[in-house]
């Protein structure tokens, strides 16, 4: 029997209850029963986990439970080859930081270097050897291929081995000897984002095919057209080092280099460049045959004549950029991103006639870092498709997600009698694979390699291999019947051809040092480049007709091609420019946007004009696009990437980061064009389509606005000078150019004078100036400081908690927009207003100008965040997901894991301070400047940031007190900040507005 | 009549409920302090004999309390630096060394039960040669002394300031298990900062810092 009323829940037929009409409903019976088990439950708390401490049985000679070790290494993020200095905690590698001593990329390390620990504690990576699909062992899938390879090698069958660029001299001679048993073999390279066409064009213009090493620190003037050289181009972290060296205008020298950039989409380097052109990627050519035959004139060899074509670029502003290339004739720089082997002959032509070459590019000792020849490719697939080829083998690269015509390549490659992948994931090729051997993550194996020639770097194993994986060289060896380890091939190699180049005799203590340093420069290997050969210059032709679009594909900072795809700090890494996460979509201009009535997010079919292919993306309307030119970035759509899913916080109204059957974004590589032997990353014979279906797109920067709202703003709206920005020639006038005129706020003072700071005042500057704003800080310290990962969902809902924003910010007009970066983080106000509203004391301030956050008083109340002026406190929705005990290795054990409820922040990279303090302790010497260095300072390319002690009037930090440029952002409250930053100085004459709009 | 049944049934639940309470009561505290916890351990190793009776070094054992974070539990090679040789109480030693002098023999190589266990966990039958092939395992020691996860403390910087290992621990040299001496918690943790601060450690003056972050980051 059950009753109900309209005030009490519905009771149920409890046994004991039935038949009786007393007030006993179930509620009361759970309320008292629970009462009475509570105190047993209140029990437990007495009880204190039983937590075993297992020690070792045999102590490693210098290993500190809980100490940093510190291993030099080689980034495997991409083929440039920076230098790496790995963090190891007992046994597990932890932080990724940048080599100061590597003569490339001097102590930088890119967002990618930053994620590898998330790569190599990657449940996804295969753990064991597969054949046909199913897991296997090492014995039977050698046993396979050995027997194979022997039969194709009697029969003479042709084996042809795919690779990235292999800058490895050791990996390099294994292949080599691995190929030479056969009659018909050879090695093909491919590179997911080719230069090609600069290759081609230096076999012609200097008789062999080389990538020139660009010297970007010896240029006064860059011109570049479409080479996004300091965000995916070539080695990004090197050049972005560079470049920076002469971006630093002081009192005593107002100079600095002048970069021009030309370009069809908003790249990184536009939006660093002095000033930039919206030039479509098929009008470089006429624009470089202008400047070509302009500079030609002033050398007095003009028998191109035409010297005022029809140009996209008005007449004067070209010829005061030709004033300029001449002037610094032997200091200036063009760079090309172009896949035309013409237009690039022409750039080596111009760079020529300006006494470059030996100067600013250097093909004595030339660069390794890309070696992909497109014509080797197109080659292979014709021969694949002819079925002639016998054994494929591929490493390095996922070939059939990265190449156009995917079906055909498939249908083709089934063919082939012996197909033998090496890659660490199922990736797509993987499937087509009759054997996947994969290789070691690159931190746990023995490697070496070569990007510049003469620098030669060391990869050294730092944990033993978490699963069933077998270095290449191993494999590679094991089907040639030889039996040696990785570390043995690599010592005898070193041996045979690397100390050779040395100066160094006994092998012994070149090898201890090599390890030891984790590189060594050696002479180059004999460089064949010959004298320039002018014959091979020919003017592009005139362009046909514009057409109405210009499609430009890209490769996205942090993800560049597939290989990183499965790493979701890298997809969550907002774009630098648009700030999107988890997604790609195709950039286009505000002037396409109104023609096909889109609004962001409105999904778009790009289709080429033979409606092949078509790839249906949301749209993004991107100031300064070029109004033909359409962009969508590669590396997206990759098997496996539908793992995440569920990589959010998972509750009620969470939707995944991947809709079912789907993946993160779309692999673009379908719309790559391989026409005039190489892989154009541009095309015309694309139209755009609306569908009608809508997508939104998960952006970091539509909030956490330091904007007033317009609805409080006074009337005619009010400008803050939160990016303060001068030219060259004000600031060489007045070095505190650009300041803006504004009443402080400091009196009468509402804050107590009562932060004494008496030892040490923690303090940090930001250099805008250099900042270019690739956001390998962001990964830094989110790798640091064990911040989680949100999913795509929660960034929509605007609770990212990445503890650095990397704010962008817009002025000028569309021909000539300028953008400006700032990362902002917690800015460790003296006089916090985060500080004053904390009901509970969770944010307090240290003796030493840290706002520090204790989260276990932290309540959540968030007034912290709503008071913070430059919002930058993260709250902690909900418990993030720390599920995967093999992810959980890669957490940083001297940083909380923060629970839900509570507000987390910068910390200035608490635990390090603390480290360093204990550690002088340890030593007996004081704190000296640079002991301690945050995440993000350590790895920024651009050594933008300075962290130190105001009060140590011997810091670099105190230096900076002294800067005209330096400013505080909304220092006119009296916040009393303790990071300032320095104004942007452009190399411009004209007066460009301050600030810029938050866009 | 059911009121009754149920009633009784809550008064039965409420007294199992103080019953078992009061029996938990006698070492009840707040949740996190462990002051007094001296967990059974795998083999009943002394620190009265070895720290005490032996005078040896804390730092002998626990080495990287001088260099890290954590003091760390000695790996078993550090036990067999002595232990390969001192395979039992000394009386027992010469009890067996005089029976084999009358009974005119060898002596046998007398073990004791404990030292038996480290031979075991190492795999060894004899500890002068380890038995090739056997595994050698670790201790599984039970961790006495565990600060939550969201402190740290680094033991180097405490020994540099010149903080004893009783100050934290107790007179471990006295106990034959070890047992969590002090409460450990931030209260005292702070007192002892203040303290320190005031009057120095050791008449040598001292900035025990007070800051949140100092152990909570």
């Amino acid at each position: 029997m059950s009753h109900s009323d309209g005030n009490r829940p519905r009771t149920v037929d409890l046994p004991i209850l039935a038949g009786d009409s007393s007030d006993m409903s179930r509620r009361r019976f759970l309320e008292a029963a629970g009462f009475t088990f509570s105190l047993v439950a209140l029990n437990g708390c007495s009880r204190p986990n039983h937590e075993l401490a297992l020690p070792f049985t045999d102590q490693p000679e210098g290993q500190i439970p809980g100490r940093t070790q510190t291993y030099a290494s080689t980034c495997s993020g991409c083929s440039a080859g920076c230098g790496l200095l790995v963090g190891v905690r007992d046994g597990r590698p932890l932080k990724m930081e940048g080599m100061p001593e590597h003569p490339l990329s001097k102590g930088g390390l890119c967002a990618i270097g930053q994620a590898l620990p998330l790569g190599l504690y990657d449940r996804h990576r295969l753990q064991h050897p597969l054949q046909s699909g199913k897991q296997s062992d090492w014995k039977q899938v050698d046993q396979a291929i050995t027997k194979e390879l022997e039969s194709i090698g009697n029969s003479g069958g042709a084996v042809r081995f795919v690779t990235s660029t292999i800058t490895s001299p050791t990996l390099q001679a294994s292949i080599n000897s691995f190929l030479t048993r056969f009659k018909d073999a050879r090695q093909i390279t491919l590179d997911s984002v080719s230069t090609s066409a600069i290759l081609d064009a230096h076999e012609q213009t200097h008789g062999t095919r080389l990538l020139p090493h660009y010297l970007l620190d010896q240029a006064s003037v860059i011109v570049s057209f479409g080479a996004d050289f300091l965000g995916t181009w070539i080695s990004p972290v090197e050049f972005t080092s560079a470049w920076r060296t002469r971006r630093v205008p002081t009192e005593e020298h107002p100079e600095m280099s002048f970069h021009a950039q030309f370009e069809g989409q908003m790249s990184l380097t536009g939006s660093n460049a002095d000033r930039r052109y919206r030039l479509a990627a098929d009008e470089y050519g006429a624009v470089l045959n202008l400047l070509y035959s302009q500079l030609a004139e002033r050398a007095g060899e003009s028998e191109h004549g035409d010297t005022h074509g029809d140009s996209p670029i008005p007449a004067a502003e070209l010829s005061a950029l030709v004033d300029k290339l001449w002037h610094a004739r032997g200091q200036s720089l063009i760079l090309c991103d172009s896949q035309d082997v013409a237009v690039q002959v022409l750039v080596n032509a111009i760079n020529h006639l300006l006494g470059n070459y030996g100067k600013t590019l250097d093909i004595v000792k030339p660069s390794l870092q890309r070696q992909g020849n497109d014509r080797d490719v197109l080659n292979l697939i014709d021969e694949l498709q002819a079925g002639k080829v016998s054994a494929l083998f591929v490493a390095g690269t996922d070939l059939t997600h990265n190449l156009p015509n995917r079906d055909k390549l498939k249908k083709a490659i089934s063919k082939v009698r012996l197909v033998v992948s090496f890659s660490e994931r199922e990736d797509d090729f993987a499937t087509l694979a009759h054997f996947v051997c994969p290789d070691h993550h690159p931190l746990e194996s023995w490697l070496d390699a070569e990007p510049i020639s003469g620098v030669v770097s060391l990869y050294q194993p730092l944990l033993e291999p978490l699963g069933e994986t077998r270095s290449i060289l191993e494999s590679l060896g094991t089907w040639s019947g030889r039996k040696d380890s990785a570390y043995d091939i690599l010592r005898s190699s070193w041996e045979k051809n690397i100390l050779p180049r040395s100066k160094s005799t006994s092998f012994r203590n070149f090898w201890d040092q090599s390890v030891h340093d984790g590189l060594v420069e050696v002479a180059p290997v004999k460089s064949e480049a010959g004298e320039f050969n002018a014959d091979a210059v020919t003017p592009i032709p005139e362009s046909k007709t514009p057409s109405d679009y210009c499609l430009t594909l890209y490769s996205r900072i942090g993800l560049t091609d597939s290989r990183h795809a499965q790493n979701p700090w890298l997809q969550e890494l907002p774009d630098p420019v648009t700030k999107v996460t988890w997604d790609n979509y195709v950039c286009l201009s505000k002037a396409i946007a109104e023609k096909l009535d889109l609004v962001e997010g409105d999904v778009v079919r790009v289709s080429t004009a033979d409606d092949e292919t078509s790839l249906e993306l949301p749209a993004l309307i991107q100031r300064g696009q070029h109004d033909r030119v359409i962009s969508i970035a590669l590396g997206f759509g990759v098997k496996g990437t539908d793992r995440f899913a569920n990589i959010g916080p998972k509750w009620f109204e969470g939707k995944p980061t991947v809709q079912p059957g789907e993946l993160v974004g779309k692999n673009a590589a379908p719309l790559i064009d391989a026409s005039n032997g190489a892989f154009q990353m541009n095309r015309s014979d694309v139209t755009l389509t609306k569908t009608g279906k809508h997508r939104d797109l998960a952006s970091t920067q539509e909030y956490h606005s330091l904007e007033m709202p317009a609805n409080v703003a006074p009337h005619g709206g009010e400008v803050r000078d939160i990016v303060q920005e001068t030219t060259l020639s004000a600031f060489s006038k007045d070095p505190e150019a650009g300041k803006p005129e504004q009443h402080v706020h400091g009196d009468p003072q509402i804050w107590p004078e009562d932060h004494p700071k008496e030892v040490h005042n923690w303090g940090m500057v930001i250099d805008l100036n250099a900042c270019t704003g690739c956001s390998a800080c962001l990964i830094a310290c989110q790798s640091e400081n064990n911040v989680p990962v949100v999913g795509k969902d929660e960034v929509l809902r605007q609770r990212e908690m990445h503890w650095i924003r990397l704010d962008r910010y817009y002025g000028g007009e569309d021909d000539d927009v300028q953008v400006s970066h700032q990362p902002m983080m917690c800015q460790h106000c003296d006089n916090a207003p985060c500080e004053t509203v904390c009901p509970v004391l969770a944010t307090v301030h240290s003796d030493e100008g840290l706002n520090e956050q204790v989260y276990n008083r932290c309540v959540g109340t968030r007034y912290c965040a709503n008071n913070c002026p430059y919002k930058v406190r993260r709250f902690n929705w909900f418990d993030y997901p720390h599920e995967d005990s093999l992810v959980n290795l890669a957490l940083n054990p001297d940083v909380t894991v923060r629970s839900r409820g509570v507000m987390e922040k910068c910390s200035m990279c608490v635990q390090r301070i603390e480290e360093a303090r204990i550690d002088s302790k340890r030593r007996g010497e004081p704190l000296a400047d640079g002991d301690i260095k945050t995440a993000c300072q350590q790895s920024c390319p651009a050594q933008a940031i300075v962290f130190g002690d105001l009060n140590d009037s011997q810091s670099a930090i105190h230096a900076t007190k002294e800067n005209p440029r330096r400013y505080g952002v909304l220092e006119e409250f009296n916040f009393q900040q303790s990071v300032s930053y320095l104004r942007v100085v452009k190399n411009r004459d004209d007066h460009s507005q301050d600030g810029g709009e938050h866009v | 009549m059911h009121r009754i049944i149920v009633t009784v049934i809550l008064l039965v639940g409420l007294g199992y409920s103080l019953v078992v309470l009061a029996f938990g009561m006698s070492d009840w505290r707040p949740p996190g302090d462990q002051q007094g916890y001296s967990p059974e351990q795998p083999i009943t190793y002394s620190h009265r004999l070895h720290a005490g009776e032996l005078g040896i070094d804390c730092k002998f054992c626990h080495s990287a309390a001088e260099h890290g974070k954590y003091a760390g539990i000695p790996s078993t090679d550090v036990c067999m630096k002595c232990h390969k040789y001192v395979t039992s109480s000394f009386d027992l030693l010469q009890e067996e060394i005089e029976k084999a002098d009358k009974e005119k023999r060898k002596p046998k190589t007398i073990i004791s039960a404990e030292l038996q266990t480290l031979y075991d966990t190492l795999g060894l039958v004899d500890p002068k040669s380890p038995e090739p092939g056997a595994d050698a395992k670790s201790i599984p020691w039970v961790r006495v002394h565990n600060l939550p996860d969201f402190v740290t403390f680094d033991h180097s910087a405490h020994i540099v300031a010149g903080v004893t290992c009783q100050k934290c621990h107790g007179p471990v040299e006295s106990m034959e298990r070890v047992r969590q001496f002090e409460s450990l918690s931030m209260g005292w943790c702070v007192n002892c900062h203040r303290e320190a601060t005031e009057n120095g450690i050791d008449g040598h003056p001292v900035n025990a810092s007070l800051n949140c972050t100092v152990c909570h980051h």
